[in-house]
């Protein structure tokens, strides 16, 4: 029963991860066109890119807490 | 050293493929004393924490001790950091009035970035950051601080701006202000908790379990022959997540004071 | 009674010490999510120290060595402001003695010039003079050396004519008419030629 338990919530925090990581990629991925296109806008579109990346990670943080409650 | 022996010591290199400890908790509290001042005994953790402080505290007296006007390479180092803090940090996000709060923003980026980096120091191995205690307790004061600004610089206009958002369509206010003030005075806190603590976590962990996988395997050669060679890529990738651990480090250090300045901001300027 | 009350506290001690060693090993996971009150208080006491002490000496520290190094920034700035425009008054000064001594330069070679001209022009007149009073003395001499030697042909002539005449017509004419009489036909043939 304990084995199980671990092993679902592996599963669990593997599936919490999946979105976020696609979320992260398209804010990173949004980020670098834009500072492709207006290099003068870098250090605004850096510091937004960590902020939205932070926002992102907060489910995956909430799934891998999860895995050590669970 | 410590987790060395904590981890080899639950570990069978002759039939598991990697080290790890029955409970993963053994890698991350220290129960024993190392000495006690007085009535309290100084746990490992606590003695580490106490040695950032001093850290910090040493970093920048040594740093800024000279008050010469060709600074050394260190004194230029340490200037440049706080420079960082002040202009990109206190003042980029909050605006002038961020002056107010730098020395609050410098403190946390110091301490966690120096609690960050004892998880890649050698002989310290461990980040105090991976302990809900710095963690919980930093954004515990972040939280009081940004919801005590917003009080005062709002009033009671800072709760009502968020749970009744004016810039939405009226049918949609209930909801969006519900979620609104959960994720501002609950999950806030939370996630800048436990992303600076999940991280490090995590980062322990696989340093930890890699590492000592790869030294207990290789240097067992001798009882277990050919199995040794299991400890060669462990230690390799281990070594790998080092350097990645050196970068997420800082990176954290660096978003818990950039969402600390976020938060402080929206609390100062309500309209958006 | 107290023998009660010990033993049930015994009992709830127990218990407790049951529960919490159950917790123990079935919540291991959250024991690791709950802050550690022994670090959590020392994690506050080292931050509020670190606090102080940016807030109290690191950052005015800081600012006090960058008010200086501003000021003596600022300084050297104006010191060298200051050399630059001394600097171009100097080069000003230089340049207005330099066009000087060029056009005093230039006066000299154009007064040399002009005597030299001067001179030329002088010597010329004067050759040319003298050219002039040298051909006119020739001339004048030429002239009355003709005259002379006309003068003396004319009474070279009219004696001999004389002497012809003497001969061939004799001692009939007295001297006088006989000259009156050569010299109007040597005027006759001067007016044919």
């Amino acid at each position: 029963m304990e084995e199980l338990k671990g092993a679902i919530a592996v599963m669990g925090y593997g599936l919490a991860a999946i979105g976020p990581g696609i979320g992260i990629g398209l804010v990173v991925a949004s980020a670098i066109s834009a500072m492709a296109r207006q290099p003068e806008a870098a250090g605004m579109v850096r510091t937004t890119m960590f902020l939205g990346i932070a926002f992102t990670e907060a489910l995956a943080l909430i799934g891998f807490v999860l895995f050590f409650i669970a | 050293m410590e987790q060395l022996i904590l981890a080899s010591g639950a570990c069978d290199p002759a039939n598991d493929i990697i080290c790890k400890p029955e409970n993963v908790i053994e890698l991350f509290q220290f129960e024993d004393n190392l000495f006690a001042i007085g009535p309290w005994g100084i746990t490992r953790t606590v003695f580490l924490i106490l040695l950032a402080m001093v850290i910090v505290v040493a970093l920048l007296y040594f740093g800024l001790r000279k008050r010469s006007l060709n600074p050394s390479k260190f004194g230029v180092t340490i200037e440049s950091l706080m420079g960082f803090v002040r202009d990109d940090i206190a003042t980029g996000i909050i605006g002038p009035e961020g002056v107010k709060y730098y020395p609050w923003l410098l403190s946390l980026f110091l301490f966690v970035l120096v609690g960050n980096l004892f998880e890649v120091t050698p002989l310290i191995n461990f980040p105090i950051t991976s302990r809900m205690a710095i963690a919980g307790g930093l954004s515990l004061l972040t939280w009081v601080i940004f919801v005590f600004v917003g009080l005062k610089k709002n009033g009671f206009r800072y709760v009502g701006a968020l749970v009744w958002p004016t810039t939405v369509p009226i049918a949609l206010r209930p909801l969006v202000g519900l979620i609104e003030f959960v994720s501002t005075f609950f999950l806030r806190p939370l996630t800048l908790a436990v992303r600076l603590f999940a991280n490090m976590v995590a980062g322990h962990l696989m340093l930890t379990l890699l590492l000592v996988s790869g030294w207990v395997f290789m240097s067992s050669v001798g009882e277990i022959g050919i199995r040794a060679l299991i400890g060669i890529p462990w230690f390799v990738f281990g070594l790998g997540i080092y350097v990645f651990e050196i970068i997420v480090a800082v990176l954290q250090a660096y978003i818990i004071t950039l969402l600390s300045a976020v938060y402080v901001e929206s609390s100062i300027h309500i309209e958006h | 009674m107290l023998s009660m009350l010990t033993q049930a506290m015994f009992l709830f001690q127990e218990e407790v010490e049951q529960i919490s060693h159950d917790a123990e090993e079935e919540v291991s996971g959250i024991q690791l999510l709950l802050p550690h009150p022994d670090e959590l208080i020392a994690g506050l006491i080292a931050f509020v120290i670190v606090f102080f002490f940016v807030w109290k000496w690191a950052v005015p520290s800081l600012n006090k060595t960058l008010e200086a190094r501003q000021a003596k920034i600022r300084g050297e700035y104006e010191a060298a402001e200051d050399a630059k425009v001394e600097a171009e008054s100097l080069l000003g000064d230089y340049q207005e003695q330099l066009s000087g001594a060029k056009d005093e330069a230039a006066g000299i070679v154009d007064d040399a010039r002009n005597a030299g001209e001067q001179v030329k022009a002088d010597i010329v007149a004067r050759a040319e003079t003298e050219a002039e009073q040298i051909k006119e003395r020739a001339h004048g001499e030429i002239t009355g050396e003709r005259e002379r030697v006309s003068g003396e042909l004319r009474r070279q002539v009219a004696d001999l004519s004389l002497s012809v005449a003497e001969k061939v017509v004799g001692d009939s004419l007295d001297d006088e008419r006989q000259r009156e009489l050569v010299d109007r036909y040597i005027d006759d043939l001067g007016g044919v030629h």
